[in-house]
């Protein structure tokens, strides 16, 4: 591919004396959706944050366009153009869905703030109705609504999704996933990890399995019918 | 009955001003905690340290020797943040607890090594001592000083509410002291905000240091140690999780000690201590996560 | 293996103690009270240990039980011809009893357990921070009532005329004694159930342990060996003031558990050691008879640093938290 948005590479993550990521290599270039799914413990989750600069690296790299992220503070890593959809949303249950879109902002690096306030509000209408209330009053579907919102008013390059449909009712997951392809179209591109597999082998560009912490394969949106495929992706 | 009848105004007047004093130390202490998940048992040695500075410009014109007081307690802050505080943000609040236990008893025998002069010194600013004199308002007699520590601690709490709540660098540190990983992974920055709550809360400790002297002059190692004990309880008491329960908690803990102190014969006030504490252990027994908290305490330990 | 370690875990420390009382035995009347502290601060460390370490719960307020306990010893071991002079508000019973010196170590340690289990009953119930101030207020308490109560004891004057009965011989025994309760009880089952909630208390409470139950065993035999101590220091010291229990002792102790190892019986024993050591060190500096001259108030600051030092560098202590083990084969 072309210069890649975001490479890692011979990656390593260690929780004590145990690996959690074993020697992960896989890229992302500008504008694609790649998805990364597994069985539960796999390591996406661990990717995602190793991305974010939240655990440290045991041994690899990870470059986001050619500059490697190493030893940098997860605001920082925020702050060069990663956002990230933690699982389970953990938005602000206390404070206002008003104040929780202003959180998102602290990444931000140039003035545009009101704009893409404007352009989420645009993008999830039910936040702009809710604005004021607390985040806590807000339904599951909606909350996740308001967690990509929040990373997104930052103007990311990138965006990391961890588990966004968990809980959520299947039609809701729908509204989930039209958001995200709207955008997608808006030049952002995405790393989405899930449970779902067929649902984000289907959607995604190419998805990567992974188990154990390593990369087993990488499937296409045509094997997203081949239960076959999948069930032995996951138990190779 | 007669415990109504021996709480009279000056009693209640007095406890005022002692919560006010106290509710600052709380919230100094509880703007630390919320960051950094650190309890300071040494915040007391911050108003000690302000205290001496005090005392030693006193023969400077007041301004001056305030300043000099504020801006000691800071490098203090500070450095203590740098030293010691940052390197123990993993560890358990007990654990903290017991280290900033000993960098207070660290700083308070410092003191006692620099004090040459035997462990007393003598007056702070003269010119703001005339703040000890009491005006009769509606026939009970209030201490100048007790007015400005009661409007102090109302505008500094006024403040800090309105930084918190209004401005964005606010927004980040209550984000911070409700969930700090996902506020970085925001792109909140952490030293920014860290810093800024531990300059607030030294500036608050140097508030109280000014307060403190006027009320009571000689300065000792010891000099707030026994506020801050109060305070620290107080604040535990109240429910360390959020800010405003904390103040609340610091509040409370010097007006009740202000009520049982009018309330108790004169004879049985050295008891006050047993009276506080005792009642302090009540509470914790029956709401542990504080008096203020909602919900159950979740256990660190 | 096994045998072998735990064994070496009463051995060891029992060793150290007994050195120590050696040295105090033939030390010069000048040094002689320094090993007899190291020896009772062995005691008093112990005694904490078997509480705050086994269940992992920190209390501030241990000194508490050594406050009782050396008051109870104290004042009932004053000579009967000068009490009622030295102390005129007494109790009548207190006034009119004395016993001799081990009934006082007895009655000091029952008097210890006793207010622990008192104080216990309602407190196990509280963990972390809550737990740490909770004690503390029990620390207060104690000290109010000492230092105001003129009925149970001298108030805010020293305590003096007391026997110095502790030499060399009743510190020495007086602490090994502590030493093996202590390790008998971390053998024991309550002590190794008590443990078990250390590591997670949820997890012991869903398997049947009576969370509650054990630490206030614990906290109640804590006591009766605090008491104890109390028992030995003031009759070490010939006499006893408030503030000799209070904050700085809570400090001192604690630094020391700390600095040796909070979770094993012999960090708790090499924290004393090694601190006291060095407490007398500076101590002697401070009073310009040793090489170093150090003007008064250092060994505060040095003891200070250290345990500050120790819990932000290396927060397991000197022995690294774990139990003394003969090293292990790499194959193993």
């Amino acid at each position: 591919m072309s210069e890649p948005l975001l490479e890692l590479e011979g990656v390593e993550v260690r929780y004590g004396t145990v690996s959690a990521l074993h020697d992960l290599s896989f890229a992302v270039a500008p504008g694609e959706i790649v998805g990364l799914i597994g069985p539960n413990g796999a390591g996406k989750s661990t990717t995602l944050h190793a991305v974010m600069g939240a655990l440290p690296l045991h041994a690899g790299s990870i470059r986001l366009a050619g500059r490697p992220l190493a030893g940098h503070a997860p605001e920082q890593v925020a702050r060069a153009g990663i956002a990230l959809v933690p699982e389970g949303r953990r938005i602000y249950g206390g404070f206002s869905v008003d104040e929780n879109l202003r959180l998102g902002l602290a990444a931000r690096q140039d003035e545009g703030a009101d704009e893409a306030l404007a352009e989420v509000l645009s993008l999830f209408p039910v936040l702009a109705e809710y604005r004021r209330r607390p985040a806590g009053t807000l339904s599951g579907g909606q909350q996740q609504q308001l967690a990509i919102g929040r990373a997104l008013v930052a103007g990311p390059r990138l965006l990391l999704l961890d588990e966004p449909s968990l809980g959520l009712a299947p039609a809701v997951v729908d509204t989930v996933f039209a958001a995200l392809a709207t955008i997608r179209e808006r030049g952002v591109t995405v790393l989405l990890v899930e449970q779902r597999a067929r649902r984000t082998v289907a959607f995604c560009d190419r998805t990567h399995v992974l188990a154990n912490g390593l990369l087993r394969t990488t499937l296409a949106p045509a094997d997203a019918d081949d239960t076959r495929a999948l069930v032995a992706a996951y138990l190779a | 009955m007669s415990l109504v009848a021996a709480v009279d105004a000056q009693t209640l007047v007095d406890a005022v001003g002692l919560g006010a004093v106290y509710a600052l130390m709380a919230v100094g202490i509880g703007l630390v905690f919320g960051v950094l998940r650190l309890v300071n048992f040494a915040y007391g040695q911050l108003v000690m340290a302000g205290a001496y500075t005090l005392a030693f410009t006193s023969a400077w014109p007041a301004a001056a020797s305030i300043g000099a007081c504020f801006a000691v307690v800071l490098a203090l802050s500070l450095a203590l943040e740098r030293s010691v505080f940052r390197p123990l943000r993993t560890q358990s609040p007990a654990v903290m607890l017991v280290t900033t236990f000993a960098i207070a008893f660290l700083l308070q025998s410092v003191a006692l090594v620099l004090d040459v002069r035997d462990g007393t010194i003598g007056e702070a600013a003269r010119s703001l001592g005339g703040l000890n004199q009491a005006v009769s308002v509606g026939g009970v007699d209030v201490r100048k000083v007790t007015i400005v520590a009661v409007v102090v601690a109302a505008t500094a709490l006024g403040l800090l509410a309105l930084l918190l709540a209004r401005t964005t660098i606010g927004l980040h540190m209550r984000a911070a002291a409700a969930d700090f990983r996902t506020a970085r992974l925001l792109g909140v920055q952490a030293d920014r905000v860290i810093g800024l709550a531990v300059l607030l809360s030294g500036l608050l400790a140097a508030t109280v240091a000014v307060i403190l002297t006027v009320q009571s002059p000689l300065v000792a190692p010891d000099f707030a140690l026994k506020e801050t004990i109060f305070v620290l309880v107080g604040v535990v008491v109240g429910g360390l999780d959020r800010l405003w329960t904390a103040t609340l908690g610091g509040f409370a803990i010097g007006f009740a000690s202000g009520v049982i102190n009018g309330a108790l014969p004169t004879d049985k006030t050295v008891f006050l201590p047993s009276a506080v504490f005792a009642l302090v252990i009540l509470v914790l027994l029956l709401r542990p996560a504080g008096l203020f908290a909602r919900g159950p305490a979740v256990e660190r330990v | 293996m096994k045998r072998v370690d735990t064994a070496l875990g009463l051995l060891v420390p029992a060793i150290l103690v007994v050195i120590v009382g050696v040295l105090a035995a033939t030390a010069s009347r000048a040094n002689e009270i320094h090993y007899l502290s190291a020896l009772v601060a062995v005691a008093m460390v112990v005694a904490i240990y078997v509480f705050v370490g086994n269940s992992g719960v920190l209390s501030f307020g241990q000194i508490s039980f050594v406050a009782v306990g050396a008051f109870a010893a104290g004042v009932l071991t004053v000579p009967s011809q000068s009490k009622s002079f030295v102390l005129p508000d007494l109790f009548p019973f207190l006034r009119d009893t004395t016993v001799g010196n081990l009934a006082s170590l007895g009655i000091a340690a029952a008097v210890g357990g006793a207010f622990a289990f008192l104080v216990g009953m309602p407190l196990m119930r509280l963990s972390g921070l809550a737990a740490g101030i909770a004690t503390f207020a029990v620390l207060e308490v104690t000290h109010n009532l000492l230092r105001e109560w003129t009925s149970i004891g001298p108030g805010a004057t020293t305590l003096s005329l007391v026997p110095e009965t502790t030499d060399a011989l009743q510190a020495t025994l007086g602490a090994l004694a502590v030493v093996l309760v202590a390790w008998l009880y971390g053998l024991s089952r309550p002590g190794r159930l008590l443990r078990a909630t250390r590591e997670d208390a949820a997890a012991a409470q869903a398997v049947g342990v009576s969370v509650h139950r054990q630490r206030l065993g614990a906290f109640t035999l804590s006591g009766v060996l605090a008491g104890f101590a109390g028992g030995l220091y003031v009759h070490m010291l010939g006499s006893i003031t408030t503030e000799q229990v209070y904050l700085e002792l809570t400090f001192l102790t604690l630094a020391m558990l700390v600095v040796g190892g909070i979770a094993s019986l012999w960090g708790a024993v090499v924290g004393a050691l090694a601190v006291s050591g060095l407490d007398s060190l500076l101590a002697k500096a401070e009073d310009g008879s040793f090489v170093l001259d150090a003007p008064s108030g250092t060994r505060l600051v040095v003891v200070g640093a250290m345990m500050a030092l120790v819990l932000v560098l290396r927060p397991a202590g000197i022995t690294g938290g774990r139990e003394l083990s003969l090293p292990r084969k790499m194959s193993e």
